[in-house]
């Protein structure tokens, strides 16, 4: 009998010896918030030049820029500028917009290059739910209002 | 309920009843000055360096190319008949015609002269700013935004006036003039500015390429998401950096403005602007876009840039054409407001001030008619005039004389502001110059 509790420790001694300690691991996670080094504002040819690039993925002549930075000069409200000089934009030829059919089909896409082409940055997670739960719930959203929205972010100033 | 705590809710109830009319939309409360004397006021920056010797002075070449000509080439704002020989301010080969007066009455015999004011500074932003800060700027930078709270920021913040009813029109981008909006004075600033058009630059023929074929979207389906999606935007970047901000116009307002711009791109393309009966130059085509200003958005107040006349540093045929084309402008501008904005003829006050003056002496330039030209730099720079007409100003009154000086150029922000209605609180911030008055308190 007690060889037998004595042979029962041993054997419950060993199995439990053999077992491995866990390991908990966490996945890398940048604690800073989105952007953290974005604090020069563009000019105003700066910002029409990248506002064409990111619609039309073409550049525009510097002639151009210097006349569009004259007609952002020549209105105060530099917001209602930008959403007139947007508005523009959008009414013309060769803007390059996905369709809604396919912001539909994968919105998280969608979202991710919609932030690279504009913010040049990934979303968040809580900025992917946000725009997710947006696109799926209202079905007035459009690529071309979600671009708007974008290009006239406080954001989408600064470099 | 006992007596104590009868008294504190009939107290808190007066106090509200008291302080509801003055919360501004914004929340603040604010302390009423009282009613102003009127419910507009225009203000001409009858800027570019204006020499006293050919406006209040009128002696026209007697002062300047030593010839003996002498009168009024102004003579829609001041008293006196125009010169006789030597025409070369008006229209045609020459400028042989004289421009007619648009008024029946000079402005001076509707209104209050100040025959000789000074300015505080003999420069144009130096003294753009004085006009419209009420104070020396004398550390005020060029190609910076003023140091102290602009008129129109004192506007908005102490009287609530919104966006839309504070405009300034600038004839040019040139100059630092689109800075003069709103201040960078941390308790004013640009949430309290003024909407600002350069309308020679923005419905011409840059704005009409870039600017003049904008997407109409519905205000609600549309851009009402697309407002809500850059506000998500915006507050998850807010707290990077201080982003610059809009003046505050509302929604509802920037689509007013976009309805107004898209009208005046059409109206500019059929020649339907309300132009001065002759617009030959940026002062007077500036002043026919104002008119629109003012016919679409009844502004509480609206000041208008001018500065043609700055050509008199080389060409003083020129200066004489600018300065009775400002003059043309002006008139103009004050018939408009009586005889096509009927909400605002009569309640309307007008004033116009050059922001200085010009030299005593020329420099060495010589025009086309063998005139010398002017700077302006020496103490007759300093020399200017003031003058106000309409609501709430006196008719026929001259104040001042050249060897009696009354008034600062940086009395013109009291004087607006006693105007509106907010001279106290515009003195209780302590921003203007000690010794500017209203020009109501000079008279």
């Amino acid at each position: 009998m007690r060889r037998s509790l004595l042979l029962a420790l041993t054997l419950v001694l060993v199995a439990t010896g053999c077992r491995k300690e866990p390991i908990y691991e966490l996945d890398q996670v940048d604690l800073r918030p989105p952007s953290p080094d974005k604090d020069q504002l563009k000019t105003n040819e700066e910002y029409a030049a990248i506002l064409h690039a990111n619609l039309f993925q073409t550049g525009l002549p510097a002639n151009a820029l210097f006349e569009l930075g004259q007609c952002i000069e020549s209105i105060g409200d530099k917001e209602l500028a930008r959403e007139v000089l947007i508005s523009n934009f959008m009414n013309k030829p060769g803007v390059i917009l996905p369709t809604d059919t396919a912001m539909r089909a994968d919105p998280d896409a969608f979202i991710t290059d919609t932030y690279r082409r504009f913010l040049v940055r990934d979303p968040s997670e809580a900025e992917r739910t946000w725009f997710r739960n947006l696109i799926v719930a209202d079905p007035h959203i459009t690529t071309e209002l979600v671009y708007y929205a974008f290009a006239l972010s406080n954001e989408h100033l600064y470099y | 309920m006992d007596r104590r705590r009868f008294i504190r809710q009939a107290g808190a109830a007066a106090a509200a009843a008291f302080a509801a009319p003055y919360i501004l939309p914004s929340g603040r409360l604010f302390a009423a000055s009282g009613g102003g004397l009127a419910q507009h006021v225009v203000l001409v920056l009858f800027a570019g360096g204006v020499r006293q010797q050919e406006s209040v002075l009128q002696r026209y070449l007697a002062d300047s190319q030593g010839e003996p000509y002498e009168g009024n080439v102004l003579y829609n704002m001041l008293s006196g008949a125009p010169p006789e020989m030597k025409i070369v301010y008006g229209t045609g080969l020459g400028g042989i015609n004289p421009i007619p007066s648009v008024l029946g009455q000079s402005l001076q015999q509707q209104g209050t002269l100040f025959r000789e004011m000074r300015a505080v500074s003999t420069g144009h932003f130096g003294g753009l700013n004085s006009l419209l800060q009420g104070n020396t700027a004398a550390t005020q930078g060029l190609q910076q935004k003023p140091l102290n709270p602009t008129i129109f920021e004192y506007l908005r913040r102490h009287a609530g006036v919104p966006a839309s009813k504070c405009w300034f029109v600038g004839n040019s981008i040139g100059g630092s003039v689109p800075l003069l909006n709103y201040s960078e004075h941390p308790t004013y600033g640009a949430r309290y500015g003024a909407n600002f058009f350069a309308p020679n630059v923005t419905f011409g023929p840059l704005g009409q390429q870039y600017l003049g074929d904008a997407k109409v979207y519905h205000p609600e389906e549309q851009l009402g998401p697309v407002y809500a999606m850059k506000a998500f935007l915006d507050n998850s970047f807010e707290h990077m950096v201080d982003a610059p901000t809009g003046i505050g116009n509302t929604a509802a307002e920037k689509a007013d403005i976009k309805a107004f711009m898209a009208e005046m791109f059409q109206r500019t393309q059929n020649g339907a602007i309300a132009h001065p009966p002759v617009h030959d130059n940026g002062d007077l085509t500036t002043v026919g876009y104002a008119c629109e200003v003012i016919s679409w958005f009844r502004p509480t107040l609206t000041v208008v840039n001018l500065s043609g006349v700055d050509g008199c540093h080389s060409n003083f045929t020129g200066y004489l054409a600018s300065l009775h084309r400002a003059d043309h402008a002006v008139g103009h501008l004050w018939n408009f407001i009586q005889t096509q904005v009927p909400g605002m003829a009569g309640n309307t006050t007008l004033i116009v001030v050059p922001e200085c003056g010009r030299n005593d002496d020329p420099n060495a330039i010589k025009d086309q008619n063998d005139w010398f030209s002017y700077d302006h730099s020496d103490a007759n720079a300093h020399r200017v005039f003031g003058l106000m007409a309409g609501a709430g100003v006196q008719a026929g009154l001259q104040i001042g004389s050249e060897g009696s000086p009354v008034g600062l150029v940086t009395d013109v922000v009291p004087t607006v502001a006693e105007l509106l209605g907010i001279k106290n609180e515009v003195l209780s911030a302590g921003l203007i110059d000690p010794q500017s008055m209203s020009l109501f308190d000079r008279i």
